[in-house]
């Protein structure tokens, strides 16, 4: 009976192992990621030594745009573009508050996605930097030589300016196409109308290829899609730009529905060169438009003004044939991509499985034989087997974006399998996987938009960081990741914080740009209406209830630094001038009661602070940059009277009267 | 009729007590692992409710066109409860009657039970991998979702897992000490007592 | 017990050079033959930088003087007053009578190798406790502004 109970014991315990053992050890542990042993001394800049590449991230729904130094994915500045920031005073500045002008009035905020370095013979030359804003449609143009936001433009008839800012291979044009179709020439409609109301543009800017001045180059009225993203030709396919899209569908609610319908969307390929041609020559319709134009003018201390374009050269596609073709793309294509050889282009369609490559070459065999399946609009539509050079097969799953490298391989980031594939662009065929962490946007290979990439590197931006930095609330910081390419597989080396949400990304060799800095303005040169070139210029004076303050700072004091006679009721413009000349020595200026921000201002720059006291008292203001030792030092202080008060208006540092 | 031996009598009545936690614990697990999802998600069958990432697994599942997965979907879980309580009983059952008939009959309707539970789960998962939206957004041509019956499967940039859950292993282990009980009864002491006699 | 202390204080001194001894070789090894002669033009009280010789001219250029007038209104005046009185750096009267010309030049256009190198320069940095900013003024402006101290001393 003991023998047997302990037999039953046995059992149970049995019946547990055999069980235990059958599940045992098969699930996996999740989270891995595997580095070598040298990664860090690939990423590894010492102390006082530059990066190799700069790194220009788009802000997404910051508005901005991050620069950071690789392999180290150190953040070397953030460049206000279509936010204000307060921290140097851009967007409240007397100087910078028009470059947020659009037609709707002043707009503080937007949401940047795809910066594009300016190229010449499809190759970057590092002269300027575009990006788009996709709320309030608009571009800008970032000077490469001082890093500040140069210019914008604001887009015509345009819903949503997704599929911006790509250029053409010689900076001709940066373009534009809508992601959401509207009625043409802000007018309503019922929305249920949009298949016969709405209409797709894409919009070429023209840009001066001296200046890089903007203005409205030439739009063509599209079928009411979705256009979703762009990339110049090159090479071969010089002349033509090739634009994603999706809802075919036409529809205009539950998208996520749909407009997934369709086992193929488009791709969009424009002759340009053409249209450039037929519009020269007099053609199109002239469409009154009201759009910004905001610059800073240089003739005028860089003072921005806001100006408007009114007018824009239309074209409907049946006008002129020939000048678009639709090529069929699987389920919703996203990134629109070509080779650095130019005879290649492939997309990413989201829903899909397979990355499809085209040919250039094909193509206009299929349109000089007319090998079309259909039209749209009047717009041809290509047979897609007739286009196809292949497909890169059981890549992944949810294929978005594809950079190249110098050696014939494409990057293709997949969304839902949160990798980077890497594949031969001549043969199609998979070389590399490497997960990433996690759910990968774009990606961003240096140069890899263009005919020459440096390669080296590719960036990955994602969209999701989870468990990879310490937490943060509910809110968790977004990142980017680099790896190497060097060797044929890909290496995971760094993991970095990004500001706002990356989209797209582009690096440049330091080489190109560092030594082409903007160190200092030089003041003698000084074009500002506000100026105060030596504090001899120092002045304080009356325009009714308007004071000018022309002011100077210069380690470590500002001249006037007492003023007085000012009233309540007053509207008082503090222009400063820094007067330093040498790099790396801004001030700062702040008055307390400001409801604007405070001023940071470059040697040799003058910049200009409104402040509205609303009460009487003595006001003190100081330097906010650590100037040097004496910074603390380096303060003042404004009496203001109550209003109607006979205060004489008075000025002076040291009490040395001016 | 044959008497049961004592050390398999035991174990009939083990094999039904055995199950008891099962009415406390989660039955059944699903786990899906992806690149995103490091630390996996879950889903947890009870015996008569669903926990874990439901909400989770509903909203990516969307996308290629499955259907939500919600209590309602399962009129199973109205009445597991009392095939558990069965089960449990009927060890007690064969316990007290002590014959060799009511093994088998105890150890047919235990394989019965968890043969139509696994049938039943198949034809769920069948349909919940099979039956999709027409209009879903992602939709991978010869594609179909159905969840593993047991063990691994590769769905999309997804590994699905499929195992029983705690109160599952207790059913499991009873189900063992039963059926272990019917071969000790015909191979170990039927010989015995043949060689006694 | 005076020689103990002369001894520690040798000591002391000796620990001082050490540093600076093995500084001035390595300095010694680089092909550079510019130190002797920055040495000989600080000893000289013509400090360092690219001026080296300046040849005063009789009667003061008018033209000169103006310019330099203009750029120490816009780059000088915050700082240095026209008479003795220090403001943040010192003022300008009777300057060209207690330094060499080519010290001034120096000082006005390589500011941050006179602060560094140049026993003068120290001593003013010491005595205003603010680094004299790095204007940007080139040679030929640094010249002008010459003129206009010399003018400004009475010439």
């Amino acid at each position: 009976m003991k023998l047997n109970m302990k037999g039953l014991f046995l059992a149970i315990i049995m019946a547990f192992v055999v069980i235990a053992m059958f599940f045992s050890g098969c699930k996996p542990k999740g989270g891995i990621s595997s580095l070598t042993s040298d990664a860090a001394s690939k990423v590894y800049v010492p102390p006082g030594s530059y990066d190799e590449f700069y790194l220009f991230t788009s802000g997404g729904f910051s508005g901005q745009l991050g620069v950071y130094g690789l392999p180290s994915g150190r953040l070397l500045r953030e460049i206000p573009i279509f936010s204000f920031d307060s921290e140097e005073g851009y967007g409240f500045s007397e100087e910078t508050k028009a470059m947020l002008e659009t037609s709707f009035g002043f707009i503080p905020w937007d949401d940047s996605h795809h910066p594009e370095l300016s190229q010449t013979n499809g190759e970057v030359d590092g002269r300027w930097l575009f990006i788009n804003a996709n709320n309030t449609p608009r571009i800008a143009r970032v000077d490469l030589t001082t890093f500040t936001t140069e210019e914008i433009i604001e887009l015509p008839n345009t819903g949503g300016n997704h599929a911006s800012a790509f250029i053409t291979d010689n900076n001709e044009y940066v373009v534009s196409a809508s992601r959401f179709s509207i009625p043409i020439g802000q007018r309503e409609a019922a929305i249920d109308s949009y298949k016969e109301e709405f209409d797709g543009v894409a919009t070429f800017i023209s840009v001066d290829p001296k200046s890089g001045t903007m203005s409205p180059g030439f739009q063509l009225i599209l079928p009411p899609f979705d256009y979703d993203l762009a990339h110049t030709g090159k090479g071969p396919s010089s002349g033509w730009m090739f634009f994603t899209c999706y809802n075919s569908e036409e529809a205009n609610t539950l998208l996520e529905v749909n407009a997934s319908q369709r086992d193929k969307d488009f791709i969009m390929a424009i002759n340009w060169k053409k249209v450039e041609e037929y519009v020269k020559s007099g053609n199109g319709t002239k469409m009154p438009i009201n759009v910004a134009h905001n610059y800073r003018d240089h003739n005028k201390g860089g003072m921005a003004v806001s100006e408007r374009y009114t007018e824009i050269t239309t074209i409907k596609p049946e006008e002129i044939p020939g000048l678009i073709y639709y090529i069929p793309c699987p389920k919703s294509p996203h990134g629109c991509d070509v080779d650095p050889t130019g005879q290649y282009f492939c997309a990413g369609g989201k829903l899909a499985a397979v990355v499809p490559v085209y040919s250039f070459e094909k193509m206009q065999q299929a349109i000089a034989s007319k090998s079309f399946e259909g039209d749209v609009e009047g717009i041809p539509v290509l047979k897609y087997d007739a286009v196809l050079q292949g497909e890169v097969k059981d890549a992944g799953l949810g294929p978005l974006h594809t950079e190249f490298d110098n050696e014939g391989n494409a990057y293709t980031s997949f969304f839902v399998s949160s990798e980077i594939v890497k594949w031969k662009v001549a043969t199609q065929e998979v070389i590399d996987k490497a997960p990433t962490y996690y759910s990968i946007g774009h990606l961003c290979v240096p140069g890899g938009d263009s005919r020459k990439p440096w390669g080296k590197y590719v960036i990955a931006l994602n969209k999701i960081t989870k468990d990879r930095y310490l937490p943060t609330g509910p809110a968790l910081t977004q990142s980017a990741q680099l790896y190497s390419i060097e060797g044929e597989k890909m290496e995971l080396l760094l993991d970095f914080p990004t500001i706002g949400e990356p989209h797209y990304a582009q690096a440049l060799p330091a080489e190109l740009i560092k030594d082409k800095q903007v160190k200092i303005f030089k003041i003698e040169e000084s074009t500002h209406p506000y100026v105060a070139k030596g504090e001899k210029e120092a002045t304080v004076y009356r325009e009714g209830n308007i004071v000018h303050v022309k002011m100077t700072s210069i380690r470590s004091h500002f001249n006037p630094d007492n003023i007085e006679g000012i009233r309540v009721g007053d509207v008082v413009y503090f222009h400063v001038t820094n007067l330093e000349q040498d790099w790396d020595v801004p001030h700062g200026f702040a008055i307390q009661g400001a409801e604007n921000a405070e001023l940071l201002i470059m040697p040799g720059e003058t910049l200009t602070l409104k402040w509205v006291p609303k009460r009487s008292g003595v006001f003190p203001m100081y330097c906010t940059d650590f100037c040097s030792a004496l910074h603390q030092e380096m303060q003042g202080y404004v009496r203001v009277s109550p209003a109607g008060s006979n205060v004489p208006l008075k000025f002076h540092t040291n009490n040395k009267g001016l | 009729m044959k008497k049961l031996n004592k050390v398999t009598r035991w174990m009939a009545l083990a094999g039904g007590l055995i199950m008891i936690p099962s009415l406390l614990l989660p039955i059944w697990r699903i786990d899906l692992f992806a690149p995103q999802y490091p630390e996996g998600l879950y889903m947890l069958i009870w015996k008569d409710h669903l926990s874990g990432d439901v909400q989770v697994i509903n909203g990516l599942n969307h996308y290629i066109g499955m259907k939500h997965i919600s209590e309602d979907m399962f009129p199973e879980l109205n009445y597991i409860t009392y095939v558990l309580y069965g089960m449990i009983g009927i060890g007690i059952i064969t316990f007290s009657i002590r014959r060799v008939w009511m093994l088998w009959t105890h150890a047919v309707l235990l394989i019965s039970a968890a043969g139509l539970a696994l049938y039943d789960f198949y034809k769920w998962g069948y349909d919940y991998g099979h039956n999709l939206d027409p209009n879903a957004a992602i939709q991978v041509p010869g594609m179909s979702y159905q969840p593993p019956l047991l063990g691994h499967k590769k769905l999309l940039n997804f590994d699905a897992w499929s195992t029983p859950g705690q109160g599952g292993w207790f059913i499991l282990a009873g189900a063992v000490l039963v059926i272990g009980a019917l071969l000790l009864e015909y191979f170990y002491f039927k010989k015995r007592s043949n060689t006694l006699a | 017990m005076k020689s103990v202390l002369s001894i520690l204080l040798t000591g002391c001194l000796l620990a001082a050079c050490g540093p600076k001894a093995t500084d001035n070789k390595t300095l010694a090894e680089k092909p550079n033959s510019m130190f002797s002669d920055d040495d000989r033009s600080i000893a000289e009280g013509k400090g360092i930088g690219e001026v080296k010789e300046v040849t005063l001219n009789n009667p003061l250029d008018a033209s000169r003087v103006q310019r330099g007038l203009d750029i120490y209104d816009m780059k000088c005046s915050a700082c240095h007053q026209l008479d003795t009185v220090r403001l943040v750096g010192p003022g300008w009267q009777g300057l060209t009578q207690t330094r060499k010309p080519e010290w001034i030049m120096n000082m006005i256009t390589n500011v941050d190798v006179m602060l560094e190198k140049d026993p003068e320069a120290q001593k003013l940095l010491q005595l205003c406790l603010t680094r004299m900013p790095n204007q940007n003024v080139s040679i030929g402006d640094a010249r002008d502004i010459l003129e206009f101290m010399r003018q400004n001393d009475g010439e």
